[in-house]
């Protein structure tokens, strides 16, 4: 399984959750929400999943979310997802790519 | 309004892109054969309820990008015209530069902006998508209200969003974005769900949160049925937050997480 506390030591990385598409969570890192979040993200990624497929596009790797106050990255891989919070929002694209990085060495 | 979307269309690497509303009716599309219409109808309203999964965790997010192996969708709020919240969505193959792709959804989402605005009659929002605009309001005095989407119009110099006056009789009340649908006009036609304060706004939100961890991702949208039935002509306002309790409380099943959400949204 995939250990959570790599994710959570990345700089920039809020909190995290590890979960199943099916909506159950799996593992919380400085979370207080984990389980309201799993869903919530197994809910997201259940449906653009169904989108790719629609679209032609394969399996779904990663969603990144951006705003001004907030940003996330979720990674879904095995029927399974991560979904990190990302603060402060600017390091998106730095912790977008040490989660990548971070993956590729867990697998 | 379809022609806003040509200089998005024009980008190497995109292959349709689209304008939904929050209840996934497709408003516009410019896409590849292969990507037609009726395809773009079906993944508008697939698109619609990510858009509301994405909010259920951050009202404030601007963008969203799903990454798969053979492309990308990308979306963009575009945010809040006439009552309705609005979205643009582009779907791409990997040859797309996603610096290009960036700015060429900011400038396609002021265009669509303004194109919906002068399509309802209403005037033009000062502000920018991406540069603080999102879920400005215009009002028909030319001032604007902050993330009220679905707010009725107000009276010229009134507070969108400040502290509630007392309400004279027969006065419409100041709507405040609930945060939840986010007060778009569902696909079904049915009303708004809009709150009568931020304050009723706010607790909305809070039940929606509580409700998620007994029932799961639908919880907002059990809120938001729970809402219409109970106020069907007005917003909801919070002497009937009980009666909203009690109502979502009796579609827990669990009867420690039926405790757990009357504890989480006892005010």
């Amino acid at each position: 399984m995939f250990a959570l506390s790599m994710i959570g030591s990345i700089p920039g990385v809020k909190s995290a959750v590890l979960g199943d598409l099916g909506g159950a969570l799996v593992d919380a890192l400085r979370e207080p929400e984990g389980e309201a979040m799993a869903a919530e993200m197994a809910f997201l990624g259940a449906t653009v999943i169904e989108a790719g497929e629609q679209l032609g596009l394969g399996t779904l790797q990663r969603i990144v979310l951006a705003g001004p106050t907030s940003a996330a990255v979720v990674v879904v891989w095995d029927r399974q997802i991560m979904a990190a919070r990302v603060d402060p929002p600017r390091a998106l694209a730095g912790v977008e790519k040490s989660i990548l990085a971070a993956f590729k060495q867990g697998a | 309004m379809d022609e806003n979307l040509q200089g998005l269309f024009d980008l190497a690497g995109v292959n349709a892109a689209v304008v939904f509303d929050g209840g996934g009716k497709l408003c516009a599309q410019r896409g590849k054969a292969v990507y037609d219409r009726a395809l773009c109808e079906q993944v508008a309203g697939l698109m619609a309820r990510a858009v509301d999964s994405i909010a259920l965790q951050d009202e404030g997010w601007e963008t969203a990008t799903a990454h798969f192996a053979d492309g990308t969708i990308l979306l963009r709020r575009v945010g809040a015209v006439g009552g309705a919240a609005w979205v643009l969505g582009v779907v791409a193959d990997a040859a797309l530069n996603p610096a290009f792709a960036a700015v060429a959804l900011r400038v396609a989402a002021n265009k669509v902006k303004r194109a919906l605005e002068a399509s309802m009659g209403l005037a033009p929002s000062a502000s920018a998508v991406g540069l603080g605009g999102s879920g400005v309001v215009p009002q028909p005095d030319g001032a604007h209200g902050s993330g009220a989407l679905g707010a009725a119009p107000r009276p010229s110099g009134s507070q969108l969003l400040g502290p509630p006056a007392p309400a004279a009789a027969g006065s419409r009340p100041v709507l405040a974005n609930t945060g939840l649908s986010w007060s778009k006009v569902s696909g079904s036609g049915m009303a708004n769900v809009a709150a009568a304060d931020p304050a009723s706004a706010a607790f909305l939100q809070r039940c929606a949160r509580a409700l998620a961890l007994g029932v799961g991702p639908m919880a907002r949208f059990y809120v938001e049925e729970a809402v219409r039935r109970l106020c069907p002509e007005a917003p909801f306002a919070m002497p009937q937050a009980r009666a909203l309790c009690e109502e979502l409380a009796n579609q827990i099943e669990d009867a420690e997480d039926r405790a757990a959400f009357l504890a989480a949204t006892k005010s």
